[in-house]
C-alpha cells in the first residue's frame, strides 16, 4: 500500500462531472440495457458488463480526485469502502425495488456515501474539501458496478434470479474483489507526481474490461446469460485499453528501456 | 410493497445488535498493530500492510468460523466465541510469520518507538530502535493489543452475522447464508475503512498515543452501521 497522493487536488483531463453523467447514465443505461434485451436474445447480457465499465471509470476518475489529496492510508481502502456501501445498498435496491431496482439501490448507495463522506469530515476530522461528493460517487459507482456485473452474469436485475445464480452461489465475492479492483487499482498503480488522468482512466477501463471477462466466465453456467459475447468483447476491450495505456506509459515516461535477462552465473562472477 | 414498520418493530433488537457488531469492529482496528507501508521496509512498527487488509482478513476469517459453527449450533455465545477465536488465531499467526521474517530476515530487533519501555514486559525499547525509523517489528505489547483488536473484531463480525442469521424470513437456508455472509463482508468492510481514517494509517496498539482517538471512530461507525443495519434487516426480513 501507499500513502496515497501528494496532497493537493488533482488536476487536468476531462472534467469530473462528464464522468459523473458518463458513470451515471451509461450505468443505468448498460444495466436497463442488459435487462431488457436480454430477454430478447442471452446473448445482450454483456450491455450490463459495459455499464459497470462506465461505473468502473467515473469511479476509478473520483478515487483519483480524492486520494490526491492524502488519506493517510492506503488507496485500497476507498475501493473497499465503495464496495462495501455498494453490496448492501444493490441488495437492498434489488430486493424491494423490482424494476426500479438499479434506481432504488443507486438513491441508497448516494445516501450513504454522502452520509459517510460528512462523517468523514465532520466527526473523523479529515478536512478533504471534496470527500462529502467523493464519497457520494464512490458508492454510486460501486452499486453500479455490481449490479452491471450481476446483469452480465444473469441477464436480468430482478432479485431471485440474482439471489440464485450471484449470490447463493458466492460469486458475488468474485464481483465484490474483481469490481473493487477496478475502482481502487487505477490510481494505486498510477499515482506519482507525473501522474495523468487519461492514463489512471486507461487502466480503469482496462481493469474493468477485465471484470467483464469474469462475468462473462461465470455466465457459461447459467440460461439467461451468454458467455461468449461477453468474453469476446471483454478481451478485446482488454487488449484495445491495455496497448493504449502502454503507449501512455511511453509518452509519460521520461525513457523507456529493456533490462535484458536475468545475467547467467558465470556473467555475474 | 414491504410492511417497513412491521420489519423494523419485529427485529430492532437484530439492528442493535448489528450497530453495536459494527462499533465493536471499528474500536478493534485501534487494537492492530498497523505499519502500512513503512512497516513493509521495516521502518515502522506494527505488520507491514493496510489496516484495511488485516481486519478484513481477522474479520472474515472469523466470520467463516462463525458461520462454520453456526451451521451445527444455535447458541448464540458459541457462535460468537468461536468468532472471536478465528479472528484471534488468524491474526496471531499473521503476526508471529510478520515477527520471524522481521527478526530473521530483515535482521531488525522488534521495538516500538512510541515508548521508552514496553508496557507489558517492562523491556527497554529506545534503544533498540534504528535511527531514521520509527520503530520495527513486533514488540511484546504490540502482539498483546493486535490479539486484543482480532477478538474485538471477530466478535463484532460474528454478531453481526447471527443478528442477520436470526431475522425472522421467508428465505430458503442456503440463501439466507449467503445473503447475511455478504451483507456481513459489506458492513464490515465499511467499519474497517473508517477507524483506518481516523488513526491516518499507521498504530502501534493501545499504548499509542493515536489509540485515544477512538471514540470518534467508534461515532462515526455508530452512525455509518445505523443505516446500514435499516437497509441489510429490512432486505431480508422483507424477503
Amino acid at each position: 500500500m501507499s500513502a496515497g497522493g501528494a496532497g493537493g487536488e488533482a488536476t487536468g483531463g476531462i472534467p469530473q462531472n462528464q464522468l459523473i453523467a458518463l458513470g451515471t447514465l451509461g450505468g443505468l443505461a448498460g444495466v436497463y440495457g442488459g435487462h431488457f434485451l436480454s430477454v430478447a436474445s442471452p446473448a445482450f447480457a454483456f450491455i450490463g458488463a459495459l455499464g459497470a465499465i462506465c461505473a468502473i471509470v467515473w469511479g476509478s476518475a473520483a478515487v483519483r480526485r480524492v486520494a490526491s489529496y492524502g488519506l493517510g492510508t492506503g488507496v485500497p481502502s476507498i475501493g473497499m469502502i465503495a464496495l462495501g456501501m455498494g453490496v448492501v445498498a444493490s441488495m437492498f435496491g434489488l430486493a424491494v425495488g423490482g424494476i426500479a431496482g438499479p434506481i432504488v439501490a443507486f438513491i441508497i448507495a448516494s445516501i450513504i456515501g454522502l452520509v459517510v463522506g460528512v462523517l468523514a469530515n465532520k466527526v473523523l476530522g479529515m478536512g478533504i474539501p471534496i470527500m462529502e461528493q467523493s464519497m457520494t460517487e464512490i458508492a454510486g459507482a460501486g452499486t453500479l458496478t455490481i449490479i452491471g456485473l450481476s446483469v452480465a452474469m444473469t441477464g436480468t436485475f430482478m432479485f431471485d434470479a440474482v439471489l440464485e445464480t450471484v449470490v447463493a452461489t458466492g460469486y458475488i465475492a468474485v464481483i465484490f474483489i474483481a469490481g473493487g479492483m477496478a475502482i481502487l487499482h487505477p490510481f494505486n498503480a498510477n499515482l506519482g507526481p507525473d501522474e495523468k488522468q487519461d492514463r489512471t482512466l486507461m487502466t480503469a477501463l482496462e481493469k474493468g474490461a477485465i471484470a467483464m471477462v469474469i462475468a462473462g466466465i461465470v455466465a457459461t453456467v447459467v440460461d439467461g446469460a451468454s458467455a461468449v459475447p461477453s468474453i469476446l468483447i471483454g478481451v478485446f476491450i482488454w487488449y484495445i485499453a491495455f496497448s493504449k495505456y502502454v503507449k501512455l506509459v511511453h509518452r509519460d515516461a521520461y525513457k523507456v528501456l529493456g533490462t535484458g535477462l536475468l545475467p547467467t552465473e558465470e556473467e555475474l562472477e | 410493497m414491504i410492511d417497513v414498520a412491521g420489519i423494523i418493530a419485529e427485529n430492532i433488537l437484530y439492528i442493535a445488535m448489528v450497530t453495536l457488531g459494527g462499533m465493536l469492529i471499528s474500536w478493534s482496528v485501534h487494537f492492530v498493530p498497523v505499519g502500512g507501508a513503512p512497516a513493509a521496509m521495516a521502518q515502522a512498527t506494527g505488520i507491514g500492510t493496510g489496516t484495511v487488509q488485516l481486519a478484513a482478513g481477522a474479520g472474515l476469517t472469523g466470520l467463516v468460523a462463525a458461520g462454520a459453527v453456526m451451521a451445527v449450533s444455535d447458541s448464540f455465545a458459541l457462535v460468537i466465541a468461536s468468532g472471536a477465536v478465528g479472528a484471534m488465531i488468524m491474526i496471531a499467526v499473521t503476526m508471529i510469520v510478520a515477527t520471524w521474517v522481521y527478526v530473521y530476515g530483515v535482521g531488525v530487533p522488534p521495538a516500538s518507538a512510541k515508548v521508552d519501555y514496553d508496557p507489558i514486559t517492562k523491556d527497554r525499547q529506545d534503544i533498540y530502535v534504528s535511527q531514521g525509523t520509527e520503530g520495527h517489528g513486533l514488540p511484546t505489547v504490540s502482539f498483546v493489543s493486535g490479539v486484543i483488536g482480532g477478538a474485538l473484531g471477530g466478535l463484532g463480525g460474528a454478531v453481526i452475522y447471527y443478528s442477520l442469521m436470526s431475522t425472522s424470513t421467508t428465505l430458503s437456508q442456503s440463501d439466507l447464508v449467503a445473503l447475511a455472509s455478504i451483507f456481513a463482508v459489506g458492513i464490515f468492510f465499511v467499519n474497517a475503512v473508517i477507524p483506518s481514517y481516523n488513526i491516518g494509517g499507521t498504530i502501534e496498539g493501545f499504548h499509542d498515543p493515536k489509540f485515544k482517538k477512538w471514540p470518534k471512530a467508534v461515532l462515526a461507525s455508530f452512525v455509518a452501521t445505523l443505516m446500514c443495519a435499516f437497509v441489510g434487516i429490512l432486505t431480508i426480513g422483507g424477503l
